[in-house]
């Protein structure tokens, strides 16, 4: 019998083809900017090569920590029960927490704990990078293994599959398309905060603090109002971003395809497949791959062989299995006490020092200041969904407008939020400096930047996810316009929207910790009342006297405003989100079969 | 194997799930033994829990009273003598068909030199020579699941336990697996001993099986077990062959 062919495929290679051409155009249009308005930026590109080096750098290091840790935790928490039922709960509040506003107090933190050096700094800024990527990474991984076939487990335990091999062969493989996807989505958010940590250590008014990075210079040369400086860095930055996406993502998930769990026999393709078939041109370099394989089997032999008489040991003493376990389990518990009593009591340590004077902020200002930024974060979600529905509609139903739209939204999107707050700011001073509102036009831009690619994405992903039978089961039966909209549309993207809603919500928080407080060309410019300009406020003030920031601001007003903040982030969503979502899952839910 | 040639023994099995302090018996007082040679069918409607024994059989789930002995021992998952074929196939869609057939093997640390040509000797042996490299994905339902038989001989198994194995196919391919798992069973020099298959096709067990354990849902129980005694090999249009569907049928619903 022959092998079946492969699905027809789109033309490969043309949406990719225009994502190269639009990193060429932004690359060549911003050389050209630059060297007309600072000639001596021409002399700043071999600067900006060498911050995007110290900024990748940084990201790798969190990325190779996230991994490590979300295989760890995701694979404890799936495989066994007991556990899972201690750290899904944790992994929940960690991910809905706002980072950011732990980020002043880590920086701090670790500042002194180095004896004030740049290593501490730089490990800060890992570390916040790395809890921006590693939760959501073990939540795939534990998802992956969650939804792992009953069948493949059963099959691993009939034919004696356990441990390592079973890791090896079983849980491990089952996880990388999951992890490659969440991979993709934390580096995003990942530079995001690579920018932000870097904005606040060079805003922290205190040079010592700078760390060479893309996101410093972006925020110096806001500093300075240097407006060439912010758009070259801006498009160093997405290009890095770009090249990433397409060198390493987009065939790194290519390549996770096939890891990827069968529908049932004869199922219809899905579009994810489709949209990677296109990538199929990237050169594999079949023989790097099998020269590593080469290397890595004679590794492998070796462990295995290591590893055999220890498995037999173990095979005949299931008891002795057992115990092995929980002592690794109980090993693994002290280790979290210990790392998590040790935080704690730095935290303290830093935040119960003396407190010199106190500065003009009050803990009163805070309801004020939370409320104004639920205002600010509302309005920006308003105008997020109102234009992100009908452009989603469009890019599904027409497949013009998404091989020319996709690409370039993707591109606008890879910016991180946080690398535009210069030039919103900027922009801001110019349309309604007059009237004093920019510093207010600027918070909400950036919370709309923020937080309407994650509704538009999820949006799409949603519209694309309509079975094909439902859309042409709404044709023949005339659905159109409006009833369209409501009996198919509307509906159908519920669950993706309020996905997409909590993680918008989420970035739009950290968004406001640095988008409501920020000096602009030798000015500071800030929000009437925020609960991110509050935080800014207890942290820095009193930076300027020469004492060391933090201990000259209010301690214990930082730990308040960043506690409350948390209790207002995990009400909206254990009380608003996870509410509706529970609804819409079992209204709104596509049967597949 | 004990002296008189039985292989299998299951006693007086129950099984019950428990949920918020109510009990959901699944299986109730089941009792039948398997002997060399034998093909036996367990068929019911759904629900009847035929699944559930199954899993007890190869030792993936214990019975909540009772006892399940192999050649005079408690059965256990990992014994390589009872072997598994899944209704899904359940191959991991990341190794090659060869990779998959070796899983045991290489589960029981049999060394890569015997275990690549015992794998091709039963590759060969449900007619996929030369797709030794190829993954699931490319290979139609009725490949699959010949590269799950496979998997599940190459083990050497005394036992062959299948789980509705033709019932994700369409009915041309369904039909050369049942023929070929004939021969298969029928070759004396190629495991396995014995078949234990279950199925909700009265005609596949009428057609395949000597023994049928007829089951009955809420709880699942043995309503009867049938000798087939139709000589080999068996044809649909055959009256006697009908008598006995309906006969079966009749015990079940």
């Amino acid at each position: 019998m022959a092998v079946p062919p492969r699905q027809a495929m789109p033309r490969p290679g043309v949406l990719t083809r225009t994502r190269l051409r639009a990193i060429a155009l932004v690359v060549i249009v911003v050389a050209v900017i630059g060297s007309f308005l600072a000639p001596g930026a021409a002399l700043q590109v071999g600067v900006l090569a060498l911050y995007a080096a110290f900024s990748t750098t940084r990201m790798f290091f969190a990325f190779v920590l996230s991994l490590v840790f979300a295989i760890a935790y995701g694979t404890a928490a799936a495989t066994n029960k007991h556990a899972g039922e201690v750290l899904i709960p944790i992994l929940d509040i960690l991910q809905s927490v706002p980072i950011l506003a732990f980020f002043p107090p880590a920086l701090l933190f670790f500042y002194y704990e180095f004896n004030q050096s740049a290593i501490g700094i730089e490990i800060a800024i890992v570390f916040l990078i790395f809890t921006s990527m590693a939760w959501n990474m073990a939540f795939g991984v534990y998802e992956a293994l969650t939804t792992l076939p009953t069948d493949l487990r059963e099959a691993a335990s009939v034919f004696g599959v356990r441990d390592w091999l079973r890791f090896r062969r079983l849980f491990f493989p089952a996880t990388i398309p999951k992890l490659i996807y969440n991979s993709m989505l934390s580096w995003t958010v990942g530079w995001f905060y690579l920018v932000a940590s870097e904005v606040i250590t060079s805003a922290s008014a205190n040079l010592t603090l700078t760390r060479p990075g893309l996101g410093s210079y972006i925020s110096n040369a806001g500093n300075s109002g240097n407006v060439a400086g912010i758009l070259l860095g801006i498009a160093t930055l997405t290009s890095v971003v770009l090249l990433l996406d397409t060198f390493l993502w987009r065939p790194l998930s290519v390549w996770s395809e096939r890891f990827r769990m069968e529908q049932t026999a004869g199922g219809p393709a899905t579009h994810a497949t489709a949209q990677y078939e296109r990538l199929r041109w990237l050169p594999r370099f079949p023989r790097i791959r099998r020269e590593l394989n080469r290397r890595l089997a004679t590794v492998a032999h070796r462990w295995s062989r290591a590893a055999s008489p220890l498995d037999r040991l173990y095979g005949s003493h299931p008891k002795a299995i057992r115990a092995v376990r929980w002592i690794d389990l109980s090993m693994f518990g002290v280790i979290l006490v210990l790392v998590v009593v040790a935080g704690i009591t730095g935290l303290i340590g830093v935040l119960t020092a003396p407190i010199p004077a106190p500065a003009d902020v009050y803990a009163s200002e805070l309801p004020l200041a939370i409320l104004s930024s639920l205002g600010r974060l509302a309005l920006a979600y308003g105008a997020s969904l109102a234009w992100t529905i009908p452009v989603a509609a469009w890019i599904t139903h027409s497949p013009r407008a998404s091989k020319y739209a996709t690409p370039f939204l993707e591109t606008v999107a890879s910016i991180p939020a946080t690398a535009l707050f210069p030039l919103i700011l900027a922009v801001s001073v110019g349309l309604v400096g007059v009237f004093g509102l920019e510093a207010e036009l600027a918070a909400f831009l950036v919370a709309l930047f923020a937080m309407q690619w994650y509704l538009l994405f999820n949006i799409v992903a949603g519209m694309r996810s309509i079975p094909g039978d439902m859309q042409e089961a709404a044709k023949v039966f005339g659905l159109k316009g409006w009833t369209y909209w409501r009996r198919v549309l509307l509906p159908s993207i519920m669950p993706s929207l309020l996905t997409g809603s909590i993680t918008a919500w989420g970035a739009g928080w950290n968004a406001l910790i640095v988008a409501e407080y920020i000096s602009y060309g030798d000015r500071l410019y800030h929000v009437g009342a925020g609960v991110g300009y509050f935080i800014s406020l207890t942290t820095y003030a009193g930076t300027g006297s020469g004492a060391p920031p933090g201990f000259a601001g209010q301690g214990q007003l930082l730990l308040l405003s960043v506690l409350s903040l948390v209790v207002v982030v995990l009400a909206m969503n254990k009380l608003l989100w996870r509410p509706i979502i529970k609804r819409a899952s079992t209204r709104f839910r596509i049967e597949i079969q | 194997m004990t002296n008189d040639g039985t292989i299998l023994q299951v006693k007086d099995v129950f099984r019950s799930y428990f949920e918020s302090g109510k009990e959901f018996k699944v299986l109730e007082d089941i009792s039948f033994e398997v002997h060399d040679r034998d093909f036996i069918c367990i068929v019911g409607p759904s629900g009847c829990g035929k699944s559930t024994l199954l899993r007890e059989i190869v030792g993936l789930d214990r019975p909540t009273q009772g006892e399940i002995l192999f050649e005079g021992r408690p059965v256990r998952a990992e014994n390589p003598q009872i072997s598994m074929v899944f209704q899904s196939f359940a191959l991991f869609p990341w190794l090659t068909v060869s990779q998959n057939v070796e899983l045991g093997l290489e589960a029981h640390k049999v060394p890569e030199e015997e275990r690549k040509p015992k794998a091709k000797k039963y590759i060969d042996a449900v007619g996929l020579a030369g797709f030794e490299n190829a993954y699931p994905r490319e290979l139609s339902g009725g490949m699959k699941q010949r590269v799950g038989i496979a998997r599940a001989l190459v083990m050497d198994p005394t036992l062959l336990c299948m789980d509705e194995p033709f019932s994700a196919l369409d009915a041309l391919t369904a039909q050369n697996l049942r023929d070929e798992i004939l021969q298969l069973w029928a070759n004396p020099d190629l495991p396995p001993s014995a078949v234990l298959m279950v199925t909700h096709s009265i005609d596949e067990a009428v057609y395949l099986a000597d023994h049928i354990v007829a089951m009955s849902p809420r709880p699942g129980h043995i309503v009867k077990v049938e000798t087939v005694d139709l000589p080999r090999p068996r044809n649909r249009k055959e009256p006697e062959f009908y008598g006995w569907v309906d006969e079966i049928y009749s015990l079940i619903v």
